[in-house]
């Protein structure tokens, strides 16, 4: 179990990735990750409110509720993936974030995060591991947004622990 | 369209199982491979991210070429520009993209369990508010309700460019390709300069020679994190 304990090169781990993302993509689609979490949302806003969320068109005609979609299980996948990871190589503790100016750019960054995928219609995986690889206007359009956007991040980010 | 087969459910957790044990072992992140190289000119998951660029951009083009594998099919429009560049404000200040999230939930992290739940807020806010105007627009091919055309461009990819030019799409896959393996090999280039001046740095002032290793190892720290 010597070799859980180290560390992997990433670049040899994302060629891995890559050749294993070309099979889903023959089977059902390129990595991505956004629409499961949607899904998710819809699922848990369906599991509170039940069918009063039909009121809402975008969980009719966009993203109807449903167990069968595969993007949900890449989020679940890759948390169990993880979590083995991490219980393997004794990696696992709770971690909890102890200043608030943590916890206030966490919860921004999470809605910024939310409301931009669903404006986009992509997240950042399927903007560099799915659709720019396709060659996809919108990817090049996504790579230039998400730059600009990861840009003025840092500058904020930088502010904020320089303070 | 959002029913898919129990084989295709289980192949993609199969996939993201492997995905999410790489990523937690490397320590991939796609926030560090954009944010390291803006704040700290430190390049390792940007190598990585592009690394596995070149061969998705390889095997996908092939396939396309002979008509193969689910090419994502929606309408290209000005939406991703501005919404990823919304994304790319908070992916930084959460410290994580849509991967890391989980993958750093999976760890323990509650900071990104956090971020993960105010995600799915975010997204349910804007479900709120494409109820209520039907805009921005979503494309037509996800709901059936096309609108917004001026900003709508229509389905543009390597297979389509195939149609138009009758070039196989896999020629210019390999453009691309070029264009990510040039820019891979001026981020080595300059990965090499940079450690070729610390050297230097380092027998200049051969006395006082603690200061540099220690911005190195805070520069690595932070990639890591």
């Amino acid at each position: 179990m010597e070799i859980l304990k180290k560390s992997l090169d990433p670049v040899v781990a994302m060629v891995i990735v890559g050749v294993l993302d070309i099979f889903l993509f023959l089977v059902v689609g390129a990595w991505t990750v956004g629409g499961g979490e949607t899904m998710i949302t819809g699922l848990l806003a369906k599991a509170a409110v039940g069918d009063e969320l039909h009121r809402l068109p975008f969980w009719v005609y966009v993203f109807k509720p449903s167990f069968y979609y595969w993007k949900m299980y890449i989020s679940l996948g890759m948390l169990f993936g993880a979590f083995v990871g991490a219980v393997l190589s004794k990696e696992f503790y709770w971690r909890v974030p102890r200043r608030m100016d943590e916890w206030v750019m966490i919860t921004v960054g999470g809605l910024l995060m939310g409301i931009g995928i669903r404006l986009a219609f992509i997240c950042n995986v399927s903007t560099f591991f799915a659709i720019t690889p396709q060659m996809n206007l919108g990817g090049y359009l996504a790579v230039t947004g998400i730059i600009a956007g990861a840009w003025v991040g840092s500058f904020i980010y930088k502010k904020v622990l320089e303070s | 369209m959002h029913h898919n087969s129990l084989t295709q459910c289980l192949a993609s957790f199969f996939f993201a199982a492997v995905v999410g044990f790489l990523m937690q072992r490397s320590r991939f992140c796609n926030t560090a491979a954009l944010r390291d190289a803006m704040l700290f000119k430190s390049y390792r998951n940007t190598k990585a991210m592009l690394a596995l660029m070149i061969v998705t951009t390889l095997g996908f083009t092939a396939f396309m070429s002979v008509g193969g594998g689910h090419p994502i099919e929606f309408e290209v429009g000005i939406n991703q520009l501005v919404g990823l560049f919304l994304f790319g404000i908070g992916m930084v200040l959460a410290g994580a993209c849509t991967v890391s999230t989980w993958v750093k939930t999976g760890e323990g992290n509650i900071g990104a369990l956090w971020a993960l739940i105010f995600t799915f807020v975010g997204m349910f806010l804007f479900s709120l508010f494409w109820s209520a105007y039907y805009w921005p627009p979503a494309p037509a091919t996800m709901s059936a309700t096309p609108n917004l055309k001026g900003l709508q461009f229509g389905i543009a990819n390597a297979a389509t460019l195939q149609l138009k030019t009758g070039i196989p799409a896999f020629v210019f896959g390999l453009l691309q390709t070029g264009v990510l393996g040039g820019i891979y090999y001026g981020i080595v280039r300059r990965e090499r300069a940079m450690a070729r001046a610390r050297e230097t740095a380092k027998t200049e002032t051969a006395g006082v020679e603690a200061a540099t290793p220690a911005t190195v190892t805070a520069v690595s720290d932070a990639g890591a994190a």
